[in-house]
């Protein structure tokens, strides 16, 4: 969905989820390019066009004029602030109910990213400036955030990258058209301007600017026709006849499970999960608008909320029946992400989320959660950040804290929250909005979420290898190796969320958690698969109160490395090392090997040897052996059930503590389709819960029978097995069984693990 | 019903004088609300030292105007906290309940957690609520299962409506109030006092997660006891006036015999029972095998000591509360069903107590009432003990034309046909019993429920003081997991038995087990068991077996 070979990024993937949305028209009309920078570009033949080279924002200066156009109305100051390293951060207050245009901001960062932000205008018809900054990593970043008015005129954001590459987001665009005056980047149709886009930058060579030319225009523009939900919710526009609602039946009220035309597949391992935030025109409708609650004022809240309670809105109804919901907010109370619905609708919801902890905060106390029935609230207080989940799953409050725990990892992987600046931006300024540095970044939150009910690593705290002959992950554990003594601190070579080969730094250890959140962030932009990148991260783990650099590079749609490193100006010499490392990784066949492994998959319950004989057994027939046979003894004829492995085995879960991995058997009949896994992982969470209790944990064996399985679980100090039967198991051989498993999966441990190499190990 | 978060909000985020403007309003309101302020103002000597605890009724129906928040408050413990705490806790409480009506419209708040106490709630009728609060101190007895506290609130209101009727009857009959402000306080803090341990509120706690409140406790019987337990219950019924529907209840010691009532009923009656009117209950002894009373204190306090301090407590309590100038005490007389040492059994073996007052123009003690849930009608309670064996008779109200004197008929009658059976049956009973012990089970620590018979069976509280504080944590957890499963399962299809099975090596080596299978429950600690889950597994096989008419065996 993105231009492939084109040097222009459109980053359609942060804005549009919704496939059934028309593409908003786009031109270049009002795009000027003013300022330049002298090309200082070293870039590498074939190269040239679609990877960045960045490093240009330190030296390259960066010259911005802005046209305020004809407007004579009132003008507001730009807030702009310089964070940690250079970066800028750019901060509009929002306009409410009074024409203004706001004026560019324009910042320079460290490594020539552009970040541009847009807050929005409410109720009246405003003129936008756009907003140009550059910021740290080398991608111009131009955020637009909605304006909510009658006539709302969303200007053009066009960036270029030092070397060329342009980047648009529109933050809030989420598959429904919306008026967009020449917008160079949204929506796959965009794709067909975007060429156009990339002469005039290719002309122009290296430009850090990004213009609008001229706003009277796009005031007059009239709304779309066709603009439908979205546009409707942001405003009286258009008639609001919501698309989300007809989706609320049966199971979709569930995760929200949308059929994708043109889902990101990459992003995810599940096929029916759509990247993105969905339902964004589902919200808490207040009625009673004029009293709705204001997160300015929040503490009686309350009122509204319950005054409002009594509103059978359909977009409302639908919003309460989503199954989990996730909010972070500003401990002022403002929105920051909201899985379902939009931030902005929600900031009476989020005011009395923020009400109900502080008020249990006045009182000395800190709320950790609320259960009502199925459903449950958990709250999870993290200085300026307080996040919180409301679901009616069966999970209970450790696993969903915990998941608020990696939301919140993520949110500071990302913008950073925990350094200094941001957090003296919250001091001075409570009501600072910070959803706008969140922009576009939806899809890595609802990434995340979806992982929380398939991914072992949310629950296990420990990563997961893709199975590969001992001598192959050698290879590449070599190169890695090698990088790693160049200066890098961590070179992570990974395969969708399984790892390839890791090394790191002497004395620098990665948090499975940080691996976790990195390979989601990395996965679920799309930015990061058409071009190199260079990027500023924060490993949380690692590192609360700083940020590393990574260098992240796809070598094929699936297998990417990741450099990280501590020095900002690092980009040219990790681009070498990874040039060296892709010519090992081609000359070994190590990617092709990944591949192949890919296909092949992991361990299968169907495989599991019924001999326990300690022979160095490999898993699969792509490594050299023929796969084990499934002949059973006697024994295990019996009991098994025609589906699944011997005793009516399932799936399993090993984790080795030491390695802090884990290997989990493949999917195989009758855990089929993504519904029966999601309630496996489900289960094995309550297992896992169960057996890791705070107080009285952990526990050395658990047996659990209901009506879906058998459960059994053994954590030992070396390694912890979660397995899986059917629910008619026999215990003694699932005993048995288990304990085979444990065996074949030492015997294998070479190839299913990262042994050695591994930063953990010492 | 909203107004009073905002008055919480205001009393507690806004200025001093902003509260005391509310203070100011609510005197200028109505009169109701001065009665109730000065009741509640009455009451503030008696507190004992129980910070850690808070228990509040509220009715969201009251105070919904502003400036009379605190006509929602019903009852307060302790009362001496200032309103503006008061309403601060039923301010958080109800902005919860509301606010979590929003996603779970059939099932509002149940409990909050928080790092340093936690709020469990219970709707005790429509809109009106008892929320208690418990802290989570550094000691670390300070575990509870939110299910075992509660089954306390459940307990102390049905309790209520059997003597008094429901709150929401009290309150339409008097809408001030102040009948059933009085009628609470009295009840309820009488309840308390049966978890008073040297002036400290003890709740249940980990420790008592091998019991089960709310169920009733049955003695085994042989066959022939059983008939003649049969005949006797045929007597007594018979002896009610005309063909009126008599129903009764035999417990022997702690235990209860036979029941004709519906199993509410029993649970309530029961309970009554075993709290005020067994021998036991009767002498202040605690025997530590008998139910739920005491069984987790006794470990470690003198049992005689607990109640002659909660008693004295109390009486002292209320001597300042009765001598206060309060208009309450004669404007409506309060029976104190509750009170401790107020039953005393007569010379004609039936059980006597005052606090029903008496007749106008007699000395005899009125016969206390009881309502019962299922036919909805008043019964007198006519108690007779024969050494171990209590029998109570429950006659309708309504078939006793002439008061006092209908009932000594009956009591008469009684005496005359049926004494012969209950000191029959009291004698076999006797001779069967096997004392405290009867029902322990040697290597086992078990709780066993069955639900649909509210009736458990347990292991004897004084086998289960040997087991570790580990086993009883582990198990503790284990129920709490359970219970969240259950009432889950409640939600999703309340007709269909969940079915589980999960037993558990802890750390310590115990296995911490629970079975749930058609509608009953097994929950047990082995601590010397082998390692093996088999062997685990085995042993709740023979149990079941043995004990369960295999019930939980698998096959």
């Amino acid at each position: 969905m993105a231009s492939d070979s084109d040097s222009l990024t459109s980053t359609d993937d942060f804005a549009y989820q919704n496939p059934k949305a028309s593409p908003p028209e786009t031109s270049q009309d009002g795009l000027k390019f003013l300022t330049l920078n002298e090309s200082e570009n070293v870039v590498d033949g074939e190269l040239a066009l679609n990877q960045p080279v960045v490093g240009e924002g330190v030296n390259g200066q960066l010259v911005v004029e802005h046209d305020r156009g004809e407007c004579e109305l009132e003008t507001e100051e730009p807030v702009a602030g310089e964070g940690v390293n250079g970066q800028l951060v750019a901060d509009h207050d929002r306009g409410e109910g009074e024409p203004e245009i706001e004026e560019p901001v324009v910042g320079e960062g460290v490594n020539g990213q552009l970040v541009a932000e847009h807050d929005r205008g409410e109720g009246e018809p405003e003129i936008e400036e756009q907003v140009v900054g550059e910021g740290v990593n080398g991608q111009l970043v131009a955020e637009h955030d909605r304006g909510e008015g009658e006539h709302e005129i969303e200007e053009p954001v066009v960036g270029e990258d030092v070397n060329g590459q342009l980047v648009a987001e529109h933050a809030r665009g989420e598959g429904e058209p919306e008026i967009e005056e020449q917008s160079s980047s949204s929506g796959p149709a965009a794709m067909a301007a975007v060429p156009e886009v990339g002469e005039v930058v290719r002309e122009i060579s290296s430009s850090v600017v990004v213009h609008r030319v001229n706003s009277e225009l796009e005031v007059d523009a009239p709304s779309s026709p066709s603009s439908s939900g979205y546009a409707g919710e942001r405003g009286s526009s258009s008639d609001s006849s919501a698309s989300g609602i007809e989706e609320v039946n049966g199971d979709d009220i569930d995760e929200a499970v949308i059929p994708a035309d043109h889902s990101v597949d990459a992003v995810s391992d599940s096929p029916s999960w759509v990247p993105g935030k969905r339902h964004i025109n589902e919200t808490l409708v207040y009625p009673c608008k004029d009293k709705c609650p204001n997160s300015e004022h929040n503490s009686l809240n309350w009122f509204t909320i319950c005054r409002c309670l009594g509103n059978k809105d359909d977009a409302s109804i639908s919003w309460r029946k989503r199954k989990k919901h996730f909010f972070v907010l500003s401990n002022s109370g403002k929105p920051i992400y909201s899985r379902y619905g939009d931030e902005y609708k929600l900031a009476g919801f989020s005011a009395t989320l923020q009400a109900i902890i502080s008020f249990v905060e006045n009182g000395g106390d800190q709320v950790k959660f609320v259960r009502a029935g199925k459903h449950q609230v958990v709250f999870l207080v993290k200085g300026p950040i307080y996040l919180v989940c409301i679901s009616c799953t069966e999970e209970s409050y450790e696993a969903l804290r915990g998941q608020l725990e990696l939301i919140y990892g993520q949110v500071a992987q990302m913008i950073l929250i925990l350094t200094k600046s941001v957090n003296r931006c919250f001091e001075k300024n409570p009501k600072y909005d910070m959803t706008p540095l969140l922009g576009g970044t939806d899809v890595v939150f609802s990434s995340l979420i979806h992982a929380f009910s398939w991914n072992p690593a949310t629950l296990l705290h420990a990563y997961t290898c893709l199975p590969l002959a001992y001598p192959t992950r050698q290879a590449a554990g070599a190169i890695l190796q090698d990088v790693a003594d160049s200066g890098v601190l961590f070179a992570i070579l990974m395969c969708r969320h399984k790892v390839v080969s890791l090394v790191g730094a002497q004395k620098a250890s990665l948090h499975p958690d940080d691996m976790l959140l990195l390979s989601n962030f990395v996965l679920s932009s799309e930015s990061f698969r058409t071009s190199e990148s260079f990027s500023p991260i924060c490993l949380p783990r690692y590192n609360p109160m700083a940020f590393l650099y990574a260098y992240v590079h796809y070598f094929d749609v699936d297998t990417y490395l990741m450099l990280l490193t501590t020095s900002s100006d690092a980009f040219y010499h990790l681009k070498d090392c990874r040039i060296r490392i892709e010519m090992v990784l081609l000359k070994s066949n190590v990617l092709s090997e990944v591949q192949r492994s890919m296909l092949d998959g992991g361990l299968r319950v169907e495989d599991l040897p019924v001999d326990p004989s300690p022979r160095p057994g490999s898993l699969s027939p792509h490594l050299g052996q023929d796969r084990l046979t499934t002949e059973s003894p006697e024994i295990f004829k019996e009991a098994c059930l025609g589906i699944g492995g011997p005793a009516g085995l399932w799936h399993f879960i090993y984790r080795s503590i030491y390695l802090d991995q884990y290997v989990s058997s493949e999917f195989s009949s009758p855990l089929n389709n993504s519904s029966q896994q999601k309630r496996l992982y489900r289960a094995y969470q309550k297992l896992y819960v169960s057996m890791h209790d705070k107080g009285t944990g952990p526990h050395k064996t658990q047996f659990r029978r209901d009506e879906n399985y058998v459960l059994l679980c053994w954590v030992t100090q070396d390694f912890e097995l979660y397995a899986a039967f059917d629910p008619l198991a026999d215990k003694a051989l699932a005993i048995k069984t288990c304990n085979r498993v444990c065996q074949w999966v030492r015997d294998v441990e070479n190839e299913i693990f990262l042994l050695g190499a591994s930063p953990f190990s010492w | 019903m909203f107004g009073c978060f905002e008055a919480v909000l205001s009393l507690c985020g806004r200025s001093e004088s902003d509260n005391y403007r509310l203070r100011e309003r609510i005197r200028e309101g109505d009169s109701s609300i001065w009665e109730s302020e000065d009741f509640i103002m009455g009451l503030s000597s008696t507190a004992t030292t129980n910070e850690g605890i808070q228990l509040c009724i509220f009715d969201l129906r009251r105070g919904q105007h502003e400036g009379q928040e605190l006509d929602k408050i019903l009852f307060f413990f302790p009362a001496d906290l200032s309103f503006s705490t008061q309403l601060s806790v039923i301010g958080l409480s109800e902005g919860l309940i509301t606010f979590t009506r929003i996603f779970s419209p059939d099932a509002a708040c149940e409990v909050i957690e928080a790092e340093r106490h936690s709020h469990v709630f219970y709707q005790a009728e429509p809109d009106i609520w008892m929320v208690m609060v418990v802290e989570k101190n550094k000691d670390t007895e300070a575990i509870w299962r939110n299910d075992a506290l509660q089954r306390v609130l459940k307990e102390v209101h049905s309790l209520f409506v059997m003597f008094h009727g429901s709150i929401r009857a009290l309150l339409e009959k008097e809408p001030g109030g102040g009948v059933a402000r009085s009628h609470l306080y009295s009840f309820v803090m009488d309840y308390l006092t049966d978890f008073l341990v040297a002036k400290k509120l003890h709740l249940p706690s980990f420790r008592d997660c091998l019991k089960e409140r709310g169920t009733v406790q049955m003695l085994t019987v042989g066959r022939e006891a059983a008939i003649e337990v049969q005949s006797l219950v045929r007597i007594l019924e018979s002896a009610c006036p005309g063909n009126t529907a008599c129903n009764s209840l035999v417990l022997f010691q702690d235990l209860l015999v036979s029941t004709t009532l519906s199993p509410d009923d029993t649970v309530n009656l029961f309970a009554y029972a075993v709290l005020r009117l067994t021998p036991r209950s009767l002498s202040h002894g605690t025997n530590s095998w008998s139910y739920l009373r005491k069984g987790s204190t006794a470990s470690h306090v003198p049992t005689g000591s607990i109640s002659d301090n909660s008693g004295s407590a109390t009486e002292q309590s209320y001597t300042s509360h009765d001598t206060s100038p309060g208009r309450q005490g004669q404007r409506y007389h309060i029976p104190r069903p509750l009170q401790r040492d107020k039953w005393s059994k007569g010379k004609d073996g039936f059980l006597v107590t005052e606090t029903w007052g008496a007749e106008v123009g007699s000395l005899i003690p009125a016969t206390p009432t009881v309502w019962l849930q299922q036919t909805d009608e008043r019964m007198y309670l006519c108690v007779f003990q024969q050494k171990y064996l209590t029998v109570i008779l429950l006659i309708p109200v309504s078939s006793i034309i002439n008061g006092e004197q209908g009932i000594s008929m009956v009591k008469q009658l009684v005496l005359e046909t049926a004494s012969l059976n209950i000191f029959k049956v009291e004698e076999r009973l006797s001779r069967g019993w096997g004392g405290g012990n009867a029902y322990h089970v040697s290597g086992y620590r078990y709780l066993l429920c069955d639900r649909d018979r509210n009736i458990s069976r347990a292991s004897p509280p004084g086998k289960v003081t040997t087991l570790t504080k580990d086993s009883l944590l582990a198990l503790n957890k284990l129920r709490e997991e359970v219970d969240v499963e259950k009432s889950r399962a409640k939600w999703d299809d309340p007709n269909h038995d969940k079915d589980l099975e999960i037993c558990i090596r802890a750390r310590n080596n115990a296995w911490v087990i629970a079975r749930l299978t058609k509608g009953k429950e097994l929950y047990m600690v082995l601590e010397k068991a082998n390692e093996t889950l088999l062997y685990a597994s085995d042993a709740v096989e023979k149990f079941s077996n043995r004990y369960c008419n295999g019930t939980f065996s698998l096959d």
